[in-house]
């Protein structure tokens, strides 16, 4: 295509010279053997070799066989004849030819110009829309390549997320069945051993009763130990109606401050319990509430173990709601929370730590869900993170 | 009881097998004593009598693998059978390879207990009387005059009076008398018993 818009010039000048010259002579040849018959029809023939030699041959050629045709029709056509003179008699007729001679290849060469520039425009015009075209075509094959990617690094995301999964929960289940086989392994191993006791009492030439009987209430014990651990470890996995007994709250988070003394001290942290006055009572178990604020506190203590620009302070509080709700908050001035945290952290198996199960706030909810209350966390405006949950209270503060 | 009479040491955390192993060891009329911790049973007081350890491999603090260490180290030489739960194999491996002489898993049958206690309390008490004899050669041989253990040297090397009394420069009837002094100390009943008196303390103080 591009290759049309360079013909034209292309075309050797000669043969564009040539071209004029030999229509002339043809425009010529026609005339005189025709003058006989049609009177002076040289104009007309000379006329079309002007037009067909400014049309193929371009300006130059054009003028040239118009310098032509004015000779041979002075030398053949106008008396006298085979001269190149030009009789008054003849003039106006002869200056006529010669101006239609002359507006002939004017206008022909600007109608030429004229559809060489619009040819020009129009390939020049292709040629744009084609380079546009492998552009975008390009820019499409990048695109798409760059979504293939995206697909191909997403899907291999996800798989590498659902292999971590599976590797956190039999991790998990690995800890938890190691640590459920050493619960139950010891009280069994108590009892076997009290059992095996009491026979070997009993056994005796003379039995004594008092070992006898010493050992054998010892391996009851054993076995109601590890009747204990089983129901504490099925309570666990059904998510079971708790214990309910009446549990001062705030008494808890004075014993749950208590325990997590030791590691805040060695992080650094300050705990703060802000009670509720009064001693409002929840309907409840008061391990489980305690395992839940423990958690909340133990987590609070690890938000903050790489804060160094402010003091790293955890505030336990107690409130009475107007709904007869307590809220209980534990507040940390740790790292806080992203939104992408934020969404995920009640699901099991989610955790930011690397040593952790991630089952602590799934747990906690699930215990405070059982209670009757709701647990949720937020972010702090001023850092940090604030866990709290509600529980509906008891009528009446005692004590 | 008499002070001389074996004694076995239980060391665990839990207190419910704690009493459990005491019951058990005491019904076959051994002398028990109760540890809750390593700790407490390396600050207590040993009486000098044949004994072995029942001990938990797992126990917070010093465990059961760092007592062993600890008193391999400070030279206690004392049978030791270690109890542990499950998923311990290559503790138990370790515990053998440092000599530990049983190794039993939790939930122990109580007659394979009591086997492994009188093995240990036998082997402690062959030990020991091993240890005692080695330790009175000692102090026999110890009486010698300097010149009476170069006479017992070569005496036990099987030379002649009459090399002894060249190769020391000294007579023959020299030699003679320091050679009925040394068998009189050592009471030694024979040259051959002589020999392997010797020999016995050689062994003793290369181990």
């Amino acid at each position: 295509m591009g290759r049309r818009i360079d013909a034209s010039p292309r075309v050797h000048k000669l043969a564009r010279y040539a071209l004029a010259i030999g229509l002339v002579a043809l425009a010529l040849l026609i005339s005189l053997a025709l003058q006989h018959s049609f009177g002076n029809p040289f104009w007309f023939f000379f006329s079309v070799a002007v037009i067909l030699s400014t049309w193929f041959g371009r300006t130059g050629p054009g003028w040239l066989s118009v310098v032509c045709s004015i000779l041979a029709v002075m030398y053949y056509f106008t008396p006298p004849i085979r001269s190149f003179a030009v009789t008054p008699n003849d003039l106006p007729y002869f200056v006529t030819f010669v101006a239609c001679e002359v507006g002939a290849t004017q206008l022909i060469s600007w109608r030429r110009h004229t559809e060489d520039a619009l040819r020009r425009a129009r390939d020049m015009l292709e040629i744009r829309v084609a380079e546009r075209t492998v552009e975008l075509k390009n820019a499409n094959e990048a695109l798409l390549k760059r979504m293939e990617e995206q697909r191909r690094t997403e899907e291999t995301l996800q798989a590498t997320r659902a292999e971590l999964a599976r590797a956190a929960r039999i991790t998990t289940i690995g800890e938890l069945t190691a640590s459920i086989a050493h619960e139950v392994n010891q009280p069994l191993a108590a009892i076997v051993a009290n059992a095996d006791a009491c026979v070997a009492w009993l056994s005796r030439e003379h039995p004594d009763l008092a070992e006898a009987r010493a050992a054998a209430e010892r391996a009851t014990q054993g076995a109601t130990r590890a009747s204990d651990v089983i129901a504490r470890i099925r309570s666990l996995i059904t998510k079971a109606t708790p214990e309910r007994s009446r549990v001062e709250i705030n008494r808890v988070m004075e014993e749950t401050a208590i325990l997590a003394a030791g590691q805040a001290t060695t992080n650094r942290v300050s705990i703060e319990l802000q009670l509720s006055p009064g001693s409002p009572i929840v309907l409840g178990d008061s391990i489980q509430l305690q395992q839940v604020i423990l958690n909340l506190v133990m987590n609070g203590i690890d938000a903050m173990t790489t804060v160094t620009d402010r003091p790293r302070t955890l505030t336990l509080r107690s409130e009475l709601q107007d709904t007869g709700h307590i809220r209980v908050a534990v507040q940390d001035s740790g790292i806080g929370l992203t939104e992408e945290v934020k969404g995920r952290l009640f699901e099991p198996f989610f955790t930011t730590r690397s040593k952790g199960m991630g089952m602590g706030l799934s747990i906690s909810r699930s215990i405070i869900e059982a209670h009757g209350g709701r647990l949720w966390g937020e972010s702090n405006g001023t850092g940090g993170a604030t866990f709290q949950f509600t529980l509906p209270c008891e009528d009446g503060p005692t004590g | 009881m008499k002070e001389h009479d074996p004694i076995v040491f239980v060391i665990d955390d839990d207190r419910m097998i704690r009493d459990g192993l005491q019951s058990l060891i005491r019904s076959v009329g051994l002398r028990v004593e109760t540890f809750a911790s390593a700790q407490d049973f390396l600050g207590t007081k040993r009486p000098d009598t044949p004994a072995c350890l029942v001990l938990d491999v797992r126990m917070p603090g010093l465990s059961g693998l760092d007592l062993q260490m600890k008193l391999r180290d400070d030279g206690i030489p004392i049978p030791i059978i270690f109890i542990t739960g499950h998923g311990d194999i290559p503790m138990s491996v370790r515990a053998m390879k440092e000599g530990a002489h049983e190794f039993l898993t939790k939930p122990v049958r109580g007659q394979d207990l009591l086997d492994a206690v009188q093995k240990a309390l036998v082997s402690d008490r062959e030990l020991r009387q091993e240890r005692r004899e080695a330790n009175e050669i000692h102090a026999r041989f110890e009486s010698l005059t300097p010149r009476e253990k170069e006479v017992l040297e070569l005496v036990v090397a099987g030379l002649l009076n009459k090399q002894i009394a060249d190769q020391l420069g000294m007579s023959e009837l020299t030699v003679k008398t320091h050679r009925a002094h040394v068998m009189e100390k050592t009471q030694a009943e024979s040259l051959a018993h002589l020999v392997r008196m010797s020999e016995k303390l050689k062994t003793a103080t290369r181990k």
